[in-house]
């Protein structure tokens, strides 16, 4: 269980993380999802007692987890894969970290071989692939078998096996009642592996509800309807009192939002009107996402340059 | 958390370097020095007495330990490391306090271990012109195990800086600036208030515990010296720990 309160960080006059409250649960996997800049690193960065919150407070398992006697017990946290030293070995590591909260030196091995590094423990991490190092990262999150465990951008360089893999750990973890909270970029990764999400947004929170109620309110399921006679077929739906909108893809289509497809066919059907698609489209998580984060992107791409003048190659 | 900053400590290739190069450098440059001016030392007009070489190898052996105490801490800041080693123990104040010992223990018995290795060097060549320092030599011991202890708190002293700057580059030569550089310079400084500057430097403070008799007359007395080095090297180390326990990792 992690409970932030009012959490806080100011870094100068910007506020990273605005008073933010939220509670992550255990026995399920949370979803940390939030454009760039929005605050999620920094607020994880506070959950372990990396940055200290300008105010408010952070409780793992109801205390500060600076207070844990042997916090790595408490909570395994995976934040950047590469916080370690280029120059030793992987067991090393894993050694030294053991050895800072009392566990036992067997754990480093039994890590190892769950993440699959068992065959290269010994070599010096700094040769490590940035696969090979969040695997690394993930073995020290698990090193104390913590009930709590947080992983930022897991799946960050790992090729499809191991994205696979992550996510099943994930969600094996959750299954055991610990509680995990992850943060990705990778939308659809994230719909497979979380139940529930808290969406952040210039550090304060957008969302915090069910995967299914997040994508049902942001980004409602429809039904797409395209026929070369559209003019007539939105009249007939109209007719008929039901909700749509142009579809902003094709002009040739609308999005139904309140009905079935069997129930548009049979409508259209009957106004003999022809009919090229018709199709029920769920919202992904990723649709749901950009409505929700439209208006709360810190460092949006620069829309493109008005063509026309040329830019390069002017003369003097 | 000693056991895993010893691991951390001896698990980087850079530590037995270090050290090997201290050891080297160290015991192999007073055995060079002893061997090169013994003939003159032995001489009538000799102007310093020979213990004055014995451990004169710590001159160099000083600048492993400074690299050595730098990048204990930096390597730290420089890679990383820092946010899992404070996520591991969020009570910074023991990883410090335990990095500081391994660093103060190791660079102790290294420093010990080298000036004995150069006075039995040395004294080969001293001795063969007639002019060995007995091991019971007034103050000789006190300056071998002091080699050790000056090399442990310099060592320490390089420990705070870097805790300070968290840039392996900035403490090095920051470091190495003011104990070889400036510390040299500083007798330079005319009239009395130079003198009292040069005195003071950390280096010529400190070093005053590692020779049994300095080449500079007016250094304070061993122990006062390696006092004041002492005192200079908890006030950075105070800054640095304030400054650790406020600053985000």
């Amino acid at each position: 269980m992690i409970t932030a309160q009012a959490l806080t960080k100011r870094y100068g006059d910007r506020v990273a993380v605005d008073g933010i409250d939220f509670t992550v649960r255990p026995g399920i996997v949370t979803g940390f999802l939030g454009p760039n800049g929005a605050g999620k690193s920094t607020t994880l960065r506070m959950v372990v007692g990396l940055d200290r919150p300008t105010s408010g407070s952070v409780l793992v398992n109801g205390r500060r987890y600076a207070a844990a006697p042997a916090p790595l017990r408490e909570v395994g946290a995976l934040l950047e894969a590469r916080a370690l030293h280029p120059g030793r070995s992987a067991r090393d590591h894993l050694r030294w970290l053991a050895a800072s909260n009392g566990i036992p030196t067997m754990r480093v091995g039994e890590v190892l071989e769950q993440v699959g590094l068992d065959g290269v423990a010994g070599q010096r991490v700094g040769r490590f692939s940035l696969g090979m190092g969040q695997r690394l990262g993930i073995a020290a999150a698990l090193l104390g078998d913590p009930p709590v465990v947080v992983l930022d951008e897991p799946v960050n360089g790992l090729d499809p096996e191991g994205i696979r893999w992550v996510r099943h750990l994930a969600r094996d973890l959750a299954a055991e009642g610990r509680t995990v909270l992850v943060s990705s970029h990778l939308m659809s990764e994230m719909a497979l592996t979380a139940d529930h999400l808290i969406v952040i947004g210039r550090g304060r929170i957008l969302a915090d509800c069910s995967m299914r109620d997040f994508i049902d309110e942001h980004a409602p399921a429809y039904v797409r309807v395209r026929s070369p006679r559209a003019g007539e077929v939105t009249a007939v739906l109209a007719d008929l009192g039901l909700d749509f909108e142009p579809d902003p893809d094709d002009p040739a289509a609308v999005r139904v939002l309140d009905a079935d497809a069997a129930t548009i066919g049979d409508e259209l059907h009957d106004a003999r009107l022809p009919v090229h698609e018709l199709r029920p489209v769920e919202s992904s998580l990723e649709e749901a996402f950009m409505t929700l984060t439209a208006d709360a992107v810190e460092y949006a791409a620069d829309a493109p340059r008005p063509r026309g003048r040329t830019l390069v190659g002017v003369p003097a | 958390m000693l056991e895993a900053e010893r691991i951390k400590f001896w698990s980087v290739r850079s530590t037995p370097w270090s050290l090997l190069a201290l050891v080297v450098v160290g015991a192999g440059f007073t055995t060079l020095t002893c061997w090169a001016n013994a003939e003159w030392l032995a001489g009538a007009d000799a102007g310093d007495p020979p213990t004055a070489y014995i451990t004169f190898g710590i001159q160099l052996a000083q600048i492993a330990a400074i690299v050595l105490g730098g990048l204990t801490i930096t390597a730290e800041h420089g890679t990383g490391l820092a946010r899992a080693t404070y996520t591991a123990v969020p009570r910074r104040g023991r990883v410090l306090a335990a990095k500081a010992a391994v660093l103060a223990g190791v660079l102790f018995v290294a420093g010990t271990f080298t000036a004995l290795l150069g006075y039995l060097g040395g004294n080969h060549f001293l001795a063969l012109h007639g002019i060995a320092v007995a091991w019971d030599a007034p103050d000789l011991q006190r300056a071998l195990f002091g080699s050790g202890l000056y090399l442990a708190v310099l060592g320490l002293f390089t420990f705070a800086v870097g805790l300070i700057v968290r840039h392996t580059a900035a403490a090095l030569t920051l470091v190495l600036g003011v104990i070889v550089l400036v510390g040299n310079l500083a007798y330079a400084l005319p009239g009395g208030w130079g003198e009292w500057v040069a005195k003071l430097m950390p280096g010529n403070a400190g070093g005053t515990i590692a020779t049994p008799v300095g080449f500079d007359p007016a250094a304070l007395g061993p122990w006062t010296g390696f006092g004041v080095f002492c005192a200079q090297t908890a006030a950075l180390l105070g800054v640095g720990w304030w400054l650790a326990l406020r600053r985000d990792a």
